[in-house]
């Protein structure tokens, strides 16, 4: 791999060792996977922040290199931690505490506390330029949606390369990597953002790590391509997928016919049996502005019912954009958190066993890391449920 | 003797430990307890074993990439491995023995080395020897 004599200066220490380190992942990553240099990148999205998924491991590594000086040279935005004021008082002081002292440390570090796994919406990356994203579903976005370039970052190498300004440039920095490699015939037409979601879990799987062409989709919404994007990185390794009609990208593919039958099949295996929640939760990934406004005008009016906490998660520039809206959604009793979901924070610690979500990535996860039982359901039948 | 043949990922000279073989996968992250070095891993074949000092022989990482951090904690602690040798190197192992420091080759036929084997390996050349092997039982 061709280094830059700066680049080898900060290989060698000269930088001092948070540098080093960090080179030396970039550098180690790059090798393993044929990166002929690093390239500059746009934005760094750094996963790894919640205190319930990094335990204090992590706080080590971060404490180490911040006493080293360690620095984002690059716009460097978070992904949720595991606390919202909502929740300070719910979760003891040592959980809280661990947390801030996770979050002083990134800010020291010069991030953004963003604290949202949709950076995009508050910083839409330009069109073809390179990142190196950590969250699997914002890569994904990214990706797909807008066309920016990034591998699916771990945390440590999001992080590094946040502090180094650039990233290997192996994978889908290649635009040849970027190709579809196999055909996805949807034979049947989802009808919410759940079956979207259930559609791209469904691909995810047999796509394994080839690139997905997705034909045959009708005029979906960013919101319903979203929770498609995020379950296929859920239960995939890819970074991204295409779709709409381009025939000529998908000439020669292996193709794989998708029918209502193996969507069935994967809602059945996701959200087996039919329960009363006593949690409902909407925001994963953190919701759009549209989805909140599409949530307010379903709860406007309404009470929530007793005995329910209705949480909906969203960042805190999407908060602030749609006031008005998350004022209508909060008059009826639901909770609007920033800073977190219900994934990331401990569902199970505020005695909560059964969560309904219309996010298929959340009930891929909800049941290891939170130890809750899941059932799926549209953001409207979500509401119903809740409400009437 | 016999002697394996394996590519360098992160260099450390040459050493000698004992093995600790898995067949199974490793996930630092929930599979390793950073405070003791004992794998906890429900199921894992090595499950109750201490990796501190041993010449840690698994086929490929897997899980989390915040498992690379578990591995500093575990060098911080004073419980790495002396070294790791690996099928295949994925991301998390590979970060982690960056941060951690521990000598790491891959590309090394695991399936002819056994719990308890004496190693030497050359972190520079990507040569290991199985010095004394312990018998098949």
């Amino acid at each position: 791999m061709y280094l830059t004599r700066e680049e080898e200066r900060i290989l060698d220490g000269e930088y001092g060792w948070a540098c080093q380190v960090c080179m030396r992942i970039l550098v180690k990553l790059g090798e393993l996977y044929g990166a002929t240099r690093l390239i500059p990148i746009s934005s760094a999205h750094i996963s790894g922040i919640s205190y319930k998924t990094i335990g204090d491991a992590a706080v080590n590594f971060l404490n180490a290199i911040i006493e080293k000086g360690a620095k984002t040279r690059v716009f460097s935005t978070l992904n949720p931690s595991s606390i919202d004021p909502c929740l300070v008082d719910r979760l003891s002081k040592g959980l809280v505490e661990k947390q801030r002292e996770i979050l002083k440390l990134y800010e020291m570090m010069g991030a953004k506390l963003s604290l949202s796994c949709t950076p995009y919406y508050e910083y839409a990356p330009p069109k073809n330029s390179n990142l190196a994203w950590a969250e699997s579903s914002a890569v994904v976005y990214a990706n797909s949606i807008l066309g920016a370039w990034t591998n699916r970052e771990g945390a440590p190498s999001a992080l590094a390369s946040a502090i180094i300004g650039k990233t290997p440039n192996y994978g889908v920095h290649q635009s040849e990597n970027r190709k579809p490699s196999i055909l996805i015939d949807v034979q049947f037409q989802p009808k919410d953002e759940v079956e979207y979601g259930a559609l791209g879990y469904y691909v995810g799987r047999i796509a394994e790590d080839k690139i997905p062409f997705l034909r045959g989709l009708k005029n979906p919404s960013l919101d319903e391509l979203k929770q498609l994007g995020a379950a296929l990185a859920s239960s995939g390794m890819v970074s991204m997928f295409h779709y709409g009609k381009e025939q000529r990208l998908t000439d020669k593919l292996e193709v794989v016919t998708v029918e209502g039958e193996e969507i069935k099949a994967v809602m059945d295996e996701l959200s087996p049996s039919k329960f009363t929640p006593d949690m409902i939760f909407i925001g994963c990934p953190h919701c759009s502005l549209k989805e909140i406004e599409m949530l307010a005008n379903l709860v406007q009016g309404k009470k929530l019912k007793d005995n329910i906490e209705f949480w909906v998660c969203v960042s805190r520039y999407v908060k602030n954009k749609g006031e008005k809206f998350i004022e209508i959604i909060k008059d009826s009793g639901a909770k609007v958190l920033t800073d977190t979901c219900a994934v990331v924070t401990w569902t199970d610690k505020l005695g909560i066993k059964k969560i309904m979500t219309n996010s298929v990535k959340a009930a891929h996860y909800l049941p290891t890391m939170n130890k809750a039982e899941v059932i799926l359901a549209s953001m409207r039948e979500c509401v119903k449920i809740a409400y009437e | 003797m016999k002697i394996l043949k394996g590519r360098v990922i992160v260099s450390g000279g040459r050493l000698q430990g004992e093995a600790l073989v898995s067949r199974m996968p490793i996930s630092f992250l929930g599979g390793v307890d950073p405070a003791t070095g004992v794998i906890i891993e429900k199921g894992h074949d090595l499950n109750g074993k201490c990796v501190k000092d041993k010449i840690l022989c698994f086929p490929h990482g897997h899980g989390s990439t915040v498992g690379s951090y578990v591995m500093y904690a575990l060098a911080k602690n004073g419980l790495a491995p002396r070294a790791i040798l690996n099928e295949k190197a994925d991301p998390v192992v590979v970060v982690g023995a960056v941060l951690a420091e521990i000598p790491m080759m891959d590309k090394i036929k695991i399936e002819e080395i056994r719990t308890g084997d004496i190693l030497e390996i050359d972190c520079e050349e990507g040569i290991v020897k199985i010095l004394e092997s312990k018998p098949c039982i």
